[in-house]
């Protein structure tokens, strides 16, 4: 059998329009979905993204600029951060206190502290804080 | 005496016939074009010469088991034929090797790769209207796919017997896709469609590439199950290019794995050319049919890009539509040639890119619904 009749024989266009139809419809919903791809993901993305965060600061100490020869000012500062520290502490300690709280001059401040005798030494680098020097 | 006889009659020469010569001359001529003229080689050679040992007067190479004796060596490798594993791993490699980044990023050219499949259907009409089983008709139409492996897994699973020839059409045109295609393509558009210069495509993120063949192959797989053994392997390929953890897998499936696979699938479809199927009358058929296929399958994708051209006000250049016929990447290279004659700062490329892997899911899908449909 040819021509016309063999293909209607084997039911030939049912399978050329189905298979043409099929291969469409799997390829348009491919289609769509594929083209919402990028904006599925970005919306996941949006919904799972953690609330930013924002660092946590110690405050600055909002405080004029101390003249680190102003004994009395500089005695007034360092004070709150002395408060922080045992009662005997490292130099090291009020000096990174100094830099966290972003003092001015820290080194220069705290040097005119123990010449004026406000940080009395302990001996090993071990220091002590006399507030009546500051008064 | 009847030594010298018995040896003499054991040769080739004694045992020649026409059709015989006549096959290992063809194979010479495929192998010159795959040599000399670098037709498809990695392909080309290897069927050819395939075709070349298994007409050889007595070839045993073919031979199945006899009486105890095991067969030829051809005869095994062709089970990875039979049993429909070589092509399906060759898809893993393409899948390794396919950067489906255009496509995603223009998913509608998804479109264009539709419509190069119809030129699969009418030839598939065309086929039973010469006679042709629809189980032949079949294999014949997959032709127009333009896609090597896809031609010869669904021949092999349902007109084995076609095998050779559907083989070599299929890659003969897929060889020849930069003659056949450039005068179907101005002639179905005019000089200001093929001058369009495409918008820039947007660019693809990691995730989405990742996320791409999942997505196709639950879609596809959940559509059309008999579309699995080719789009299965094709997506894992991807996947394993794509996901960033399986560089080694990548790899191997990219080279030795499909190198390998390369060798055994050209040298057993060319076994299969043997006389006795090839020298038919069908064989000239089905050149003719697999080129009115391929013809059709072009004319289409460009009249789906035509339309596209419309309905986006100009934004789609409708050559791009001709590379939805798989054949990656010689059918996109031919869209970039044409394109630049009309309008040489064009560079189509990418774009055609996204058409021409969208063909190769396109035929897979195809050929599921001929497996689905006549098997």
């Amino acid at each position: 059998m040819y021509g016309f009749d063999a293909i209607s024989a084997n039911n030939g266009w049912f399978i050329a329009a189905t298979g043409v139809s099929m291969v469409f419809i799997g390829l348009i919903v491919l289609t769509l979905i594929i083209s919402q791809l990028h904006n599925v993901l970005a919306l996941m993305e949006k919904l799972t993204a953690k609330p930013e965060v924002i660092p946590e600061t110690k405050p600055t100490i909002r405080v004029p600029p101390p003249d680190p020869s102003d004994v009395e000012t500089t005695a007034r500062v360092f004070t709150p951060l002395i408060e922080e520290l045992p009662s005997e502490f490292q130099l090291s300690e009020l000096y990174a206190l100094a830099k966290e709280y972003h003092l001015p001059h820290p080194h220069l401040s705290i040097r005119c502290l123990i010449e004026n005798g406000t940080l009395q030494p302990l001996g090993e680098g071990v220091f002590i804080f006399i507030p009546s020097c500051e008064e | 005496m009847e030594m010298i006889l018995e040896i003499i009659e054991s040769t080739g020469f004694a045992n020649a016939s026409v059709s015989s010569l006549v096959m290992m001359a063809i194979a010479l001529f495929l192998l010159y074009l795959g040599i000399a003229k670098r037709y498809e080689p990695l392909l080309l050679v290897p069927i050819s010469f395939g075709m070349l040992l298994v007409n050889f007067p007595l070839s045993p190479l073919m031979l199945s088991p006899d009486n105890g004796q095991p067969g030829g060596l051809l005869y095994y490798l062709y089970m990875g034929i039979e049993l429909g594993i070589y092509p399906p791993l060759i898809f893993l490699g393409i899948g390794a090797l396919t950067d489906f980044g255009p496509l995603i990023s223009n998913p509608k050219t998804l479109l264009l790769g539709a419509a190069a499949q119809v030129g699969i259907f009418i030839t598939f009409l065309g086929a039973l209207a010469f006679g042709f089983s629809p189980q032949e008709a079949g294999a014949i139409g997959i032709i127009g796919g333009a896609d090597g492996p896809t031609a010869i897994y669904l021949t092999s699973m349902m007109a084995p017997h076609l095998l050779g020839a559907v083989s070599v059409a299929a890659y003969s045109y897929m060889a020849l896709v930069p003659i056949i295609q450039p005068p179907i393509m101005r002639a179905l558009t005019t000089k200001k469609e093929r001058a369009v210069v495409m918008e820039e495509l947007r660019e693809v993120s990691k995730t989405e590439k990742i996320l791409f063949p999942i997505v196709v192959i639950l879609i596809t797989g959940l559509f059309l199950p008999a579309a699995l053994p080719l789009l299965g392997m094709l997506m894992l390929g991807n996947l394993f290019r794509e996901c960033g953890v399986t560089d080694r897998l990548s790899k191997a499936s990219q080279n030795e794995l499909n190198n390998i696979i390369v060798i055994f699938l050209g040298l057993t479809v060319g076994a299969k050319a043997s006389a006795e199927y090839f020298l038919t009358i069908q064989t000239i058929q089905i050149i003719v049919l697999g080129l009115v296929a391929f013809a059709i399958g072009t004319a289409s994708g460009v009249l789906m890009g035509k339309l596209m051209y419309k309905l986006t006000g100009g934004k789609v250049n409708p050559l791009i539509g001709a590379a939805g016929v798989s054949a990656v990447p010689m059918a996109a290279r031919v869209c970039q040639t044409v394109g630049r004659e009309a309008n040489p700062s064009n560079f189509l490329l990418m774009y055609a890119m996204g058409p021409n892997v969208a063909g190769v899911i396109g035929s897979a899908i195809a050929a599921g619904i001929f497996l689905a449909l006549l098997n």
